[in-house]
Formats: structure tokens, sequence, C-alpha cells
């Protein structure tokens, strides 16, 4: 995925200044950043659910703006702060994206099968979405996007709110699909996963990005909450405040 | 840091101002940075001073013309009706006034007393609360008028302790039932309630008046006695029993009612507890049965089983299942059918229940109002297509991040609310002609029927594309009203219009051609309706394509 100068402004706020990214493939690519960065518009911007002011964004060659049905195909996204249709149940939700993107029903119902018994959400049975808790949700939601096997994965905040047991199995699908040839970019505020899982890792503060390159480029040495709270900079200890504490 | 030991003094007391603070502040707060809210409160606020104005008048009136019997029956009846209702309605609203859930103060160190007193403080300041108290002024002024200044005395006791009985009721109900009453189940069966009871105002009204205009009031007499003595209506009726001259009697029943309200407080303590900490619970308590045959055939409901399984056919049977599924839209779509089915039965028979009662089989209609009923009916049914992709919300992502071309999504969509809208239109056609007496007209409604859901579906359509707007995150499914009123009433307004001016054919059809209209209406208006659909698929499919993102800003609720 390559983007370049993608630029939003909400009103009178400045949410996302000018970024520019390039995703290598095979890449387990993580966009850090504090609360209110812009990491979920410059993915919004990137998969073309959020139409950017200024800026254009690829993947694999393929302009997504331009020609958004051809790219659109390529990837699968995990949006945050997003509802599913979350009045069907894990299955028919499933079978409705797959069949969304035009795969044969006989793929769909092998493959979301599959899918619903590692993810271990097969006996959830006829339960609506709107009843999952949440790290079930985020399951089912990372089983939508990788239902039509893309060469891309975005995933906004994965991680969030999800249970260990469930979020090391996330974890172990991710990296299987990585070693198979995939690219994942997901975003996260949570250092120790970052640091395990990503390849890659770029900084992202108020609208811009602030470090960029692998792993080892970025961390030169100390640890990666280190270089985060250098380079994002606020307040990490009290002084003298709360004594009654 | 060092934990101080001891707390530095005793706390100090909470007190009932503190909570009816809180609920001022909360409302207050609830309007920031979006004024149009103010409007909508200042607008309620005024149709409620409307409506208590009219009961204070309405209960003042008995007294004021000097009938003792008249006025025992208002205050008895009346007062047990708002009894009633308050009972019930807030059952129904439950979800929705926040201030009020005792569930927030599960974590604070408050006994009982102190809550007791402080939520019935917060409940009495409200509009429910002051319309209820103008409206039950007015019966002072009714007992005043017969009886002097002692009945005026105890008959303001009698409507203070009245409101006070109504607010306890209110929330003992409620509090007893919380457990069950957060249950999403039980909040969408609250909503198809709500959503019958609304279409159902309109003739409510009617049939109210003509019955009140009709019946001999003075065989309600024996029942507002008997309802006077409960504890619903005892606090209302005690006035006029001191104008009558029975002192002993009103104090009982005033006792009653203080016995009542005592009673109804310390329920409410017991419950509670249970109401405060009680867990919502999420979905059913049995274990959900397996997943039976393959996702895809899960997905699309038997009814449907031979849609084909492509983009369109997804998509429409997602449709399907939300139309049913989702709270919001059932309840839209209950009260349309409600509203059709009243807004035909009105243009047809109007005469008959405005005027005087006419005998059976006397109908005057011809031809030309009626088709003229069925525009109306058919443009409504569309209607609730207007914002349909607001009831989606951010789910609608998946969508535009699939792919799905404009066409396809609103062909389909149009074609999941006929599933249900349209035989539904097809019963009204059939039992409005059976009812006017002209059974050879039906073909003629349907055909008119046919044609305008089609152009309502081309236009309301469209105007989904173009004005779609987002529906707040709320567990109440009419919040929906509390969008920004005039832009947005004033935008499906024109839909309606625009709807009917483009089915005009048939009406025109229907003055002109004569006899043969009769049965040349229904093949026409198949078609014709056919193809203002496709035809409006088409043309607001294109303008979606271009459009997916906006749409899905204009949609997403703000946090």
């Amino acid at each position: 995925m390559v983007l370049r100068g993608l630029a939003k402004r909400f009103d009178h706020k400045v949410a996302v200044a000018g970024v520019d990214l390039d995703v290598p493939a095979g890449s387990f690519y993580g966009l850090l950043g504090p609360n209110g960065a812009g990491k979920t518009t410059t993915l919004s911007m990137a998969v073309g659910l959020l139409r950017p002011d200024h800026g254009q964004a690829w993947v694999l060659g393929n302009d997504v703006w331009a020609d958004p049905v051809a790219a659109k195909r390529l990837f699968g996204v995990l949006p945050d702060g997003v509802r599913l249709f979350d009045r069907l149940s894990g299955a028919e939700l499933l079978a409705y994206h797959g069949l969304l993107r035009g795969m044969d029903p006989a793929v769909v119902d092998q493959r979301a099968r599959e899918l619903l018994d590692v993810l271990a959400l097969a006996d959830a049975g006829r339960t609506l979405v709107v009843d999952y808790s949440a790290g079930m949700k985020k399951k089912i939601g990372l089983a939508c996007a990788l239902l039509h096997a893309p060469r891309l994965l975005v995933l906004d905040e994965p991680f969030e709110a999800v249970d260990p047991v469930a979020a090391a199995l996330i974890r172990d699908i991710l990296q299987r699909y990585v070693a198979g040839g995939g690219t994942v970019i997901f975003s996260s505020h949570v250092m120790e996963v970052v640091e395990r899982l990503c390849s890659h890792v770029a900084i992202l503060a108020e609208g811009a990005i602030k470090r960029v390159g692998t792993i080892d480029e970025v961390r030169a040495g100390r640890s990666l909450e280190e270089v985060f709270v250098a380079v994002v900079g606020g307040r990490t200890a009290t002084g003298e405040e709360l004594a009654w504490l | 840091m060092a934990l101080t030991a001891a707390v530095e003094a005793p706390p100090r007391a909470v007190s009932a101002r503190h909570f009816a603070r809180l609920k001022l502040r909360i409302t207050a707060n609830s309007f920031r940075g979006q004024p149009w809210r103010i409007g909508l409160f200042v607008l309620g606020l005024f149709f409620g001073f409307c409506y208590a104005a009219g009961g204070f008048l309405a209960a003042a009136a008995p007294g004021l013309a000097g009938s003792p019997d008249a006025a025992l029956i208002v205050a008895a009846l009346g007062g047990g009706v708002i009894a009633l209702a308050w009972t019930l309605l807030p059952l129904l609203f439950f979800g929705v006034d926040e201030t009020i859930d005792p569930a927030r103060f599960a974590l604070l160190p408050l006994d009982r007393r102190t809550l007791v007193t402080g939520l019935t403080a917060a409940a009495l300041i409200g509009v429910p609360a002051a319309a209820t108290l103008l409206a039950t002024a007015g019966l002072v002024l009714s007992a005043a008028a017969l009886g002097g200044a002692g009945a005026l005395l105890v008959e303001a006791l009698g409507v203070l302790l009245g409101l006070l009985l109504c607010v306890a009721v209110s929330r003992a109900v409620t509090s007893a039932f919380a457990t069950m009453l957060r249950s999403r189940r039980m909040r969408d069966l609250a909503a198809v309630l709500l959503a019958v009871t609304a279409g159902l105002v309109g003739p409510l009204q009617i049939a109210v008046s003509r019955a009140a205009s009709d019946t001999d009031w003075r065989r309600l007499l024996p029942v507002a006695e008997v309802v006077g003595w409960t504890p619903f209506g005892a606090p209302y009726s005690a006035g006029f029993d001191v104008a009558a001259g029975r002192a002993g009697a009103a104090a009982g029943k005033l006792l009653v009612t203080v016995a009542a309200i005592l009673l109804l407080l310390w329920w409410w303590s017991r419950s509670l507890e249970s109401a405060m900490v009680g867990a919502a619970s999420a979905g059913t308590g049995k274990a959900p049965a397996r997943e039976p045959g393959t996702p895809v055939a899960a997905l699309f409901p038997r009814a449907l089983a031979w849609v084909p399984r492509n983009r369109f056919g997804a998509v429409l049977a997602r449709e399907v299942r939300y139309w049913w599924r989702d709270a919001r839209r059932r309840a839209n779509l209950i009260t349309i059918a409600v509203a059709a089915l009243f807004v035909s039965a009105m243009v047809n028979f109007g005469s008959q229940i405005w005027g005087a009662p006419a005998t059976a089989g006397d109908v005057s209609a011809s031809p030309g109002t009626f088709t003229l009923s069925m525009l109306f009916v058919g443009s409504l049914a569309a209607a609730t297509l207007a914002n349909q992709f607001g009831y989606d919300g951010t789910a609608y992502a998946a969508d535009v991040t699939a792919g799905v071309p404009g066409r396809v999504e609103l062909g389909a969509r149009a074609a999941a609310f006929s599933v249900y809208v349209l035989p539904l239109v097809l019963a009204i056609a059939v039992a409005i002609g059976l009812l006017v007496g002209e059974p050879g007209w039906i073909p003629l409604a349907i055909g008119t029927l046919v044609a305008t859901f089609g152009c309502g579906l081309a236009c309301n359509s469209l105007t989904s594309v173009l004005g779609a707007y987002a529906l707040p995150e709320t567990s109440n499914p009419f919040a929906l009203n509390s969008g920004a009123g005039m832009a947005r009433g004033f935008l499906s307004l024109l839909c309606l219009v625009a709807t009917v001016v483009l089915a005009s054919p048939m009406l025109l059809g229907a003055l002109l051609a004569g006899d043969v209209w009769l049965w040349l209406a229904l093949p026409v208006g198949l078609l014709y309706g056919a193809g203002a659909a496709v035809l409006g698929s088409v043309v607001a499919g294109d303008v979606l394509e271009r459009r997916m993102p906006e749409l899905l800003i204009a949609i997403t609720p703000r946090r």
C-alpha cells in the first residue's frame, strides 16, 4: 500500500496533515499513535471509506479513488468504531460478506465454516452479533475481512477489548497470513503487541508521521515505549500533586 | 503519596436537592452543541402546555358549569386515566430517560431513603409532571366553584397528593420490572407496542370524540364513584365530596391516597436494590441452537430460497432480515402500516366519520376519490424508505468496502422493502374496495397502488441517497424524531408530493377514461409502477456511486 500526501480536515480541526507511507508487500506494518492522532482517519482514507481532501492511495498498484472497484477486491478491512450488521447471526454475516464480494456460494460456505470453527465462533449458533461479547465481535469482523482471501489486510485496532486467548488466536492467524505472503497493516496504541508482531512501524501524532521504518531502525536500541513517549510528548509522572491519595 | 488513614470530616448529607440539580444539569447538557434539540424541546414544551391547558379547561368546565355529577365523573375517571398513563407509559419508555435509571447510582454509598427521596424529586422536575399538575389544577378550580374554600383546599391537597402518587407508582412499577425491561428483547417488544399505539392515536382520538358526543354520560356515574375510591381516583375526587357535603368520605379518600403512596414508596425501596444491580441480560437464557444448514442458506429466508446467490441476492436477503429484526425499522414499518390504513379509511369514509352517522352501505364514492385515496396510501407506504441508510448507520461501511454497485444496492433494498409492504398495500386495496362496496374497483385499486408505490420507491431511493441523516444510537426506537426537524420534514414532504405528482397519470386515467379504466388500470398500473421503480434505482444508483463516502459520513452518528 502506498499513501502520498493524504490530508483531511474536519471543520476547523486538521485530522491528518499530509501523510506519506510505503507499506512493502509481505510486511507486518504497525501504525502507532496516541488517541486522536489520526490513525483511523488515515486508514479510512486509504481504503475508500472517507474522501481525502488531498492526496492519493494505491493498493498493489491500483489507485483506490480512481478505480475503486479493482482496488477493493484486493484488500480486506476491519474498521474501528464501525458497527457490523449486527442483526444477523455470525454465519449469516459471513455469508453476506462473501456473497457481497461476488464469491461462489459453495466457496463461501466452505470458508465460512472453517473460519467459524477456527475462531471458536461456531458455538454461537444462531445468536445475533449484537449479543456477542466485544472479543467475539472483533473475531467475526476479522473473519469477514479474511473471507475473500485478500492480499492486504487493513485492521484498525484489532486487539482492542480482546481477551488474551482470542488475542493469541488472532496473532497466530495474522502471523501465518504474513508468512504465506500476505501484508498486514494495523493500528494500535499498545506497545507490546506492536513490538512483538511488527516488522515495520510508523508513529503518527497530531496527523503527521513522526518516525517510520523497520522496527529496529525506529527503536535504535531503546524500547519502543521510550521512543514513543519521546516522540509524542506528554506527561508520564506526577510531581507533588495527589498527596492526599 | 501517603494514604491518609481516616477521612478528615464526616461526609455531608446528600439531599434531594442534589438529585434535582443533577437532573437539570443533565437536561441542560443534552442540548449543548445541538441547537435544534433546544428547538425541539421548546416545541415539546409548547405542545405539552397546550395539552395540559386543554386538560385544565376540560377539568374546570363541569365545576364552573355547576354540575356536580359531571365534575365527579371528570375528576374520578380523568384522574384515573392520568394515573394509569403514569403507570404504563414509563414502562415503554424505560430505556429512554437515563436521568432516572437507578442503576447509575449503584456504586454510590447512598442509603435507601436518600435514593428514594432524591429520585422522586428528580422525577417531579420534568415536563410530564408539570403538565400533569397543570391539567389537574383545573379540578381545583372546579371544586372551588362548586363548594367554596373548603373544597378548594381539600382538592388542592388532593391534586398534590395525586401527583406524588403518579410519580410513586411509575417509579415503583419500573423498578420492579427493571431487570426485565433492560433486556434487548423486551425493549424490542416495547418498540412494537409503541409503534402500534402511535399509529392508533389518530383513530383513537376520533373514536373518543364520537363516543363523547354520542353516549349518555350519566351512565358513567356509578363507575366514577367506584373509581373515586380506588387510589387512582381518590385524591382527585376528594374535593368534590367536600363540595357535596360528605366531609368524612373526603377525609377517607385522602387517607387512602396517603396509604397508597407510602405503600408504593416502600415497595419501590424494596425493589430498588435489585433494580440497581440487575445485569442487562443479553438475549435468551437458553443455549442457542446450532446453526442448521450452511451459512449461505441461513442468510436467505425460506421464502426467498429462489433468489440468486449473487450480490443483489445478498443485499436483498440481508434487508429482508433486517426489516424484521431491527427494532427501529420494525417500529416504523408498523406505524406506517397503521397510518396508511387509517388514511385510506379517512379519505373514503370521511363524511361518515365527521358527519352524522350514515346508514350502512350509503357511501358515495367515485373512482376519482377512490383513486386519490389510493395515491395517498401508496405514497405514504413508500415513505419509510426515505432514510433507509440512516437505519444502518456505520454498518453501511461493509457495503462500501466491498464495492457494491449503487444500482444493485438500491434495487435490492427497494425489492426487500416491497417484500413487506406490497402484500400489505394489496390487502388494504382489497379491504377498502370491499368496504366501499365496489368489489369491481379492486383491480383499479391494485393498479393505482402499485403505480404509486413504484413512483414512491423511486423518489424515496433518491432522497435516501441525497438527504440521508444520522439516527442517534439510543435504544429508543423513536429517537429518529430528534433529527433537525424543519429541514428534514420539508424534504420528506417534498418527496411525498413528488410521488403523488409522478403517479398522477393514474388519477387522470380514472377521471377521463371512464369505465374502460376500471380494468385497464391494473396492467397499466403494474407496468408503470415497475418501470418507475427500476428507473429510479438506476438514476439513484448512479448518484450513489459518486457519493458513497459522503453518504457514510452523513449517516454516522456523532459521538
